[in-house]
């Protein structure tokens, strides 16, 4: 309990610190393109909380959409290359070649298939983290050992039965820290999807605040952005707490 | 064959290859009557292990039969409770769900989930480790995860149990103790067991008959199975000092020089 107290007392210190460093940059700039951070608290706390709401709303639900079905596709297509050398040997050259294509690149051929709305910009999302979850799961799922099988193999237990009692859960840790490192790069590439096509989320409302030459709002909006990444990432902690316990 | 023969756990002819063609167990042929137990011991890569996995349906590829009563062991009718030498617990399951999932695979107890969780309770009970339940193997000593694996392989109440070298990781104060526990459990509940070891001593104590493979994998000839029933008569803690015990292992060292 100590040790968590000490935890965040530490994360506290070092966001005084930031501030401190921003005032002090603010101090010597003396532009407004750098407002000060009380001006910024203040225009966050002026910000319409319906509309913020609406907006955080709509990117964690494209965030979460992706993000679902990115795990979807890429557990199934990793378990299958996982527990199939076959499969494994049909579909790896597959993934060597598209893995090192960069997924934003493919941003406006996205565009062009699936027009400028909503399908787009979870599709972006889902494919920035496909191609890492794949390659996770399949490496999570071939290193359980073998042995690791024998008892259910040998009481009959069926395919389904050593997918959710061994597989999945021998792969999780891996999955979980595959998420969270992919969780960074999808919320960057859920921004760029944002400046388009829609009047909704933390990439539209940064953007049309820089529009309106707003510019505390715009840092007010950055704030908000980076405090829903936080969320997320302390989720995916809460997840590894929950599910990796028997690691400790 | 009259049926009397049939009875129990019959291996005949049994061979395993490995992939290349190079034989990983020779033709073996060995009647285990039912609630039966006997004692493997051979060298390393005599092929006591692959026996046992072959048994248990873990191989894919075997010739021979294997029969349990007269069906195959790989019939939805024959329960199989397998010890390894690692232990084979799920290290993402407290004790308990370890013990809980084999025994909802196997439906033991299905009907009634009150039932099946005061058996769990029972045989954790049973071995000594009833205030573990919570834990996570990782947290366990060798001895305590082993205590697991012996109850999950009873808790589902198989017709044939096997045991590959269960306590030859253990120290010897806990091979010893452990080893009381099973043979106390496997006579309230005598399923057909083979126990592989490599420890001679471990053989006779446990062991009806012990069955001896001889080194290499080639061409085998007859197995060599000693009647051990003078030591498995005795009271547990009587076994080593008494003198059949004394004579048993002469004869096996003396098999073993010979053969090994």
């Amino acid at each position: 309990m100590n040790k968590r107290i000490n935890h965040v007392l530490r994360l506290l210190f070092v966001f005084a610190g930031m501030n401190l460093v921003w005032y002090i940059v603010y101090l010597l700039m003396n532009h407004p393109i750098l407002p000060s951070p009380g001006s910024v608290y203040k225009a966050m706390f002026q910000l319409d909380g319906h509309e913020v709401l609406l907006n955080v709303g709509y990117s964690l639900l494209r965030i979460f959409e992706g993000v679902l079905l990115a795990l979807l596709i890429g557990l199934l297509i990793g378990l299958l290359m996982g527990r199939s050398p076959l499969w494994n040997k049909l579909l790896d050259p597959v993934v060597y070649l598209t893995y090192p294509i960069p997924k934003i690149a493919l941003l406006p051929v996205v565009m062009l298939f699936f027009g400028l709305g909503e399908t787009s910009k979870v599709l972006m999302i889902m494919l920035i983290l496909l191609f890492q979850i794949i390659i996770s799961v399949r490496d999570g799922i071939k290193a359980i050992p073998e042995t690791t099988y024998d008892v259910l193999t040998s009481i009959g237990a069926s395919s389904v039965q050593k997918f959710w009692n061994v597989t999945l859960p021998g792969a999780l840790s891996v999955i979980l820290s595959t998420i969270r490192v992919s969780l960074g790069t999808a919320i960057s590439v859920l921004f760029f999807t944002e400046i388009y096509g829609t009047e909704h989320g933390m990439g539209f409302f940064i953007m049309d605040a820089w529009l309106r030459l707003d510019y505390p709002e715009m840092y007010a909006g950055i704030m908000l952005f980076s405090l829903v990444g936080f969320v997320l990432f302390l989720l995916v902690d809460l997840l590894d707490y929950r599910f990796m316990r028997w690691r400790r | 064959m009259s049926s009397l023969e049939n009875n129990g756990l019959c291996i005949r002819e049994l061979q395993v290859e490995y992939k290349g063609g190079q034989v990983a167990l020779g033709k073996v042929t060995l009647t285990l009557p039912e609630h039966g137990i006997y004692t493997i011991i051979g060298p390393s890569g005599s092929g006591k292990s692959t026996l046992l996995r072959a048994v248990a349906g873990l191989l894919p590829g075997y010739s021979g039969e294997l029969l349990y009563n007269g069906k195959p062991v790989h019939d939805k009718d024959t329960l199989v409770g397998l010890v390894p030498q690692n232990y084979g617990l799920l290290p993402w399951k407290t004790v308990r769900d370890n013990i809980r999932i084999a025994m909802k695979i196997t439906g033991t107890a299905a009907a009634d989930k009150a039932d099946r969780e005061t058996r769990i309770t029972r045989w954790l009970e049973a071995m000594g480790i009833a205030g573990l339940e919570g834990r996570y193997p990782l947290s366990l000593s060798g001895g305590q995860q082993q205590r697991v694996a012996i109850a999950r392989a009873f808790a589902i109440l198989p017709q044939i149990m096997l045991l590959d070298e269960p306590f030859s990781a253990l120290d010897a104060v806990t091979r010893e103790a452990l080893q009381q526990i099973f043979l106390d459990n496997w006579l309230a509940h005598p399923a057909t067991a083979l126990f592989v070891t490599h420890d001679v001593d471990e053989a006779i104590l446990l062991g009806q008959k012990i069955v001896i493979l001889p080194a290499g994998t080639g061409k085998r000839t007859e197995l060599e199975v000693l009647d051990n029933a003078a030591v498995f008569g005795m009271k547990h803690g009587e076994k080593r000092d008494s003198n059949a015990f004394f004579e048993q292992t002469k004869v096996i060292r003396k098999v073993m020089q010979e053969k090994w």
